[in-house]
């Protein structure tokens, strides 16, 4: 569970949060808004890229923004990008194992765990073929095998279905619903696809202008006139 | 060079262990590469290596066995620089200065101590490493813009200490110059490699060394982490990577090896002065690493080649070394534009892409025979 | 000790140098704001205008001003030119790619100068700014009318550039281009011609402090190439865009630089005042840290 009370990020002018206050408990949450409502600045200020003006984010018992940002990963915040990030360079097997020899996880079980992720998230390539020979909808799982590997706490999923077409985007969301299950991890998914939102997510947040708007069940929270006003004011940016 | 058809790219995924049982239906693809197919490539290089060990020595007059040396040590210097510009994405405009740092320190030792010339060898990489990473530290938490741009300074720095006290000609004190020295004793060579032959081979082996030690950083952890962090940084750290950490420890593998070099430049050239480096050195090293294609350890080996060969090549004709110099500048303007991966990488692409042209003709005749790719 | 007339007199000379050192800051302050390309063959170039200048007035017995004419305009010429060939094929690339190419640039002029001057052979050049032989005297001081030349140019540069960038139509849309050049162009701003006044501008710079450095330093390609490492330290303070710092951080250097020549002990460091004052620069500014995201390196 995270607990995110009096959030304000300013950079000059601009301020993306402003005394945001939320709860999210487990499972899979959603944490939508329309654009620039504040959910990609949310997400960097719990990877620590984003340094918050006032406000408390306590993380299962943690207060998170004193972790430095790489230590957060190691402790079990992970995420995905908005531009994909799956590392070039390496194999799908390298990106994982990656992740999981900075983490805390043992050394010994660093093979099957890796390995484990690369097919929960149902990837069918070679796992030790490079990442540059991937399309664009493997490379997606590849960063989702990344943060599912190990024992992660809090995983961010950053509109990880942009680009996709439709028949990933089903298999995407089917691995996004079992990531609670798999890893006991809180996951919040970011996406403009309602669809995949409210088939992923019980609960779902609602951002505008850096404040919470609305939160609940999914169903009632995308019925809710806020949220409809929200998105209809700024219709032309969904 | 002599990987010309065989394929760099696939370097970092070899030699994992057995597969559990889970996951048994993904080993075969995996295993067809640990076939012979794989172990042509160092195969090849093992043989190139150990055929240049023995041979070049008596196939080549003692000019070009020198220039041969040069080749060897300054593919230590790109094969730093090489991990520094190719695998973390940090530009250095100073690793000539860190030469002639680890060059001052060695031939300092040489003269002050008689301990042993990998002693020494190793020394002057550990000194070197030492102050060329804290030099650098405040620039490894900026962008790599600034950082290119302190390096170059610190370049333009460390030449006008070097210059102002002077290399060490055997006298007294720390800096061990004595302006009043008619006759200057040469730099010692090690005992066992006191001729030009010997002193290449001696060379080429602290050269072989160096190559397994960026070889297994590579492939291990910090391999992993630099290209993460060469990708993105945001991406590394969200994947628990201390992305200074690791920019040190490339600043300071790449500074130990150049320094290790410069200890063989003490041995070879035997007399140092300040002329012997220049900061143009600095930027033509970058140009070279850039040409020879800085992703691989092959083009480390091409990169001095090109630095250290044409120009003995040159030499011997009678031509101007300023044409280097111009051929340099063509070459980075040209591999920027158009090749960011280097003589080695774009060598293959270009015959593979000449090998798929030559399969297309014969495929549209005989379109049954299509090979399953 | 010096003596006080010491300091004085070197100071005049810091005073001219940190004018060069701050024109030449300002133009590449300027050329990176409107284009992202931090040009590090600015010294380069600028040696190449003087030593063309040289050429005119000892071979071809032009006088000095027109060939210092000549100088700044091969100076603009090249720069152009060369923005014009790479600017495009490098523009969507990271700013450290953009600097290295200008290096390459930068070893083409190195090896171009060397085989048409060579420096080996003894052959010593020399480039007079006739204002040398106008002096006047201050207190004990004599003070040549070229020391007042590089101080002027040096501060009329900087509050031409500065004004330059505020108040014009062109100026802002340089400004508002290094923010983001994709949306400034579909803002309707003439993003071609803005960059070609901006390379122009700069190559200008350097064919002035080319001339000027070799007057007031030497006329050789290697050090005319690297006194950019001065300029690039004024600049760094300047984080690569205030004008105002960068000059201000020009002028310190080049004095400091000037009043280390007659103290014996430091003297023969002195050329490492710009990386002095560029690494306590740079001190302050890590403490401030941006995470990047996309590639790093070239």
């Amino acid at each position: 569970m995270i607990e995110v009370s009096g959030l304000t990020v300013r950079f000059g002018g601009v301020t993306p949060l402003d005394g945001m206050d939320v709860k999210f408990e487990a499972g899979t949450c959603g944490l939508i808004g329309p654009n620039g409502a504040g959910k990609t600045t949310f997400f960097n200020v719990l990877s620590g890229f984003v340094r918050p003006a006032t406000g408390t984010i306590e993380a299962f018992g943690e207060n998170l923004l004193k972790m430095a940002h790489f230590r957060r990963a190691r402790w079990g915040v992970r995420r995905t990008f908005q531009t994909e990030q799956a590392i070039e360079e390496l194999s799908i097997y390298d990106n994982v194992a990656m992740v999981h020899e900075q983490s805390k996880g043992s050394s010994g079980s660093r093979r099957e765990d890796t390995l484990a992720s690369i097919e929960f998230v149902g990837i069918k390539s070679d796992p030790y073929a490079h990442v540059n020979t991937l399309g664009v909808g493997e490379r997606r799982l590849v960063e989702v095998a990344r943060a599912v590997v190990g024992q992660p706490k809090l995983v961010l999923l950053d509109e990880p279905a942009a680009g996709l077409p439709e028949e990933e985007t089903e298999h995407l969301s089917n691995v996004i619903r079992k990531i609670p299950e798999h890893t006991g991890a809180l996951t919040i998914l970011v996406d403009h696809d309602m669809s995949l939102v409210s088939g992923c997510c019980e609960t779902t947040a609602v951002l505008d202008f850096g404040k919470l708007i609305s939160s609940g069940p999914t169903e009632q929270v995308l019925r809710d006139e806020r949220v409809i006003r929200a998105y209809l004011g700024t219709e032309e940016n969904v | 060079m002599e990987s010309a058809g065989v394929k760099t790219a696939d370097d970092t995924t070899a030699d994992k262990e057995g597969a559990g049982p889970d996951v048994g239906a993904r080993q075969s693809p995996r295993r067809s590469r640990l076939e012979p197919r794989s172990l042509v490539r160092p195969a090849v290089i093992a043989a190139l290596v150990v055929f240049a060990l023995l041979e070049i020595p008596s196939l080549f007059s003692l000019y070009y066995v020198d220039a041969w040396t040069q080749v060897a040590i300054y593919s230590i210097v790109t094969l730093g620089l090489g991990v520094l510009v190719g695998r973390v994405g940090l530009v250095s405009l100073g690793q000539g200065a860190v030469l002639a740092l680890g060059a001052w320190v060695a031939a300092r030792l040489l003269f002050a101590t008689g301990l042993s010339y990998p002693i020494v060898l190793l020394g002057a990489g550990l000194i070197t490493m030492v102050l060329g990473t804290l030099v650098g530290l405040p620039a490894l938490r900026l962008s790599g813009l600034y950082l290119a741009l302190i390096t170059l300074m610190l370049a333009g720095a460390i030449t006008v200490v070097l210059t102002t006290i002077n290399f060490p000609n055997g006298g007294r004190g720390f800096t061990g110059y004595d302006g009043s020295t008619v006759h200057i004793p040469p730099i010692r060579r090690p005992s066992i490699a006191t001729t030009d032959p010997a002193f290449f081979r001696y060379s080429m082996i602290v050269a072989i060394l160096m190559f397994v030690l960026v070889f297994f950083h590579i492939r291990g952890r910090p391999g992993r982490a630099w290209a993460a962090i060469r990708q993105s940084e945001s991406a590394a750290l969200a994947a628990g990577i201390n992305t200074t950490f690791y920019k040190l420890w490339a600043f300071a593998l790449a500074s130990f090896v150049t320094g290790v070099a410069g200890g063989l430049v003490a041995g070879s050239f035997r007399y140092l002065n300040s002329l012997t480096f220049t900061t143009q050195d600095s930027i033509t090293l970058l140009a070279v690493v850039l040409m020879g294609g800085a992703y691989s350890l092959t083009g480390a080996v091409v990169a001095a080649f090109l630095l250290k060969f044409l120009q003995a090549l040159l030499n011997d004709w009678g031509v101007s070394p300023d044409w280097l110099t111009i051929l340099f500048g063509i070459g980075v303007l040209q591999v920027l534009t158009t090749a960011p991966r280097g003589i080695v990488e774009q060598f293959p692409k270009d015959m593979a892409r000449l090998g798929r042209l030559i399969a297309g003709l014969f495929r549209r005749r005989a379109p049954a025979a299509e090979p399953a790719e | 000790m010096p003596t006080w007339t010491d300091v004085e007199q070197f100071l005049v000379t810091g005073l001219s140098l940190g004018g060069v050192y701050a024109l030449s800051g300002v133009g590449m302050v300027v050329l990176y704001r409107a284009t992202g390309v931090l040009n590090l063959a600015f010294g380069a170039i600028g040696a190449f205008g003087a030593f063309i200048a040289w050429q005119l007035i000892n071979h071809s017995s032009v006088s000095f001003w027109p060939a210092f004419v000549v100088a700044v305009l091969v100076g603009g010429l090249l720069t152009l030119a060369y923005g014009m060939v790479f600017g495009p094929a490098l523009a969507l690339r990271d700013p450290l790619v953009k600097a290295t190419a200008t290096l390459g640039l930068a070893l083409i002029l190195l090896g171009v100068m060397d085989l048409l001057w060579p420096s080996s052979g003894g052959a010593s050049r020399a480039l007079t700014v006739p204002t040398d032989n106008n002096t006047f005297q201050v207190g004990q001081i004599s003070v040549t009318y070229t020391n007042v030349l590089a101080l002027v140019l040096g501060l009329v540069v900087t509050v031409v550039a500065a004004a330059f960038l505020r108040f014009t139509k062109l100026g802002t849309a340089m400004r508002a281009m290094a923010n983001d050049r994709e949306i400034t162009a579909s803002l309707g701003v003439p993003v071609r011609r803005v960059t070609a006044a901006a390379w122009f501008g700069c190559g200008c710079l350097a064919g002035v402090a080319g001339v000027l450095l070799s007057d007031l330093v030497a006329l050789d390609a290697t050090a005319l190439t690297f006194l950019v490492i001065s300029t690039l330290a004024a600049t760094l303070v300047g984080r690569l865009r205030s004008i105002p710092i960068t000059f201000a951080a020009a002028i310190v250097i080049g004095v400091i630089t000037a009043e280390l020549t007659p103290i014996s002990s430091l003297s023969t460091y002195r050329d490492m005042t710009p990386f002095v004052v560029a690494a306590i620069a740079l001190l302050f500014l890590s403490r401030r840290r941006v995470i990047s995201v996309g590639r790093q390196g070239v």
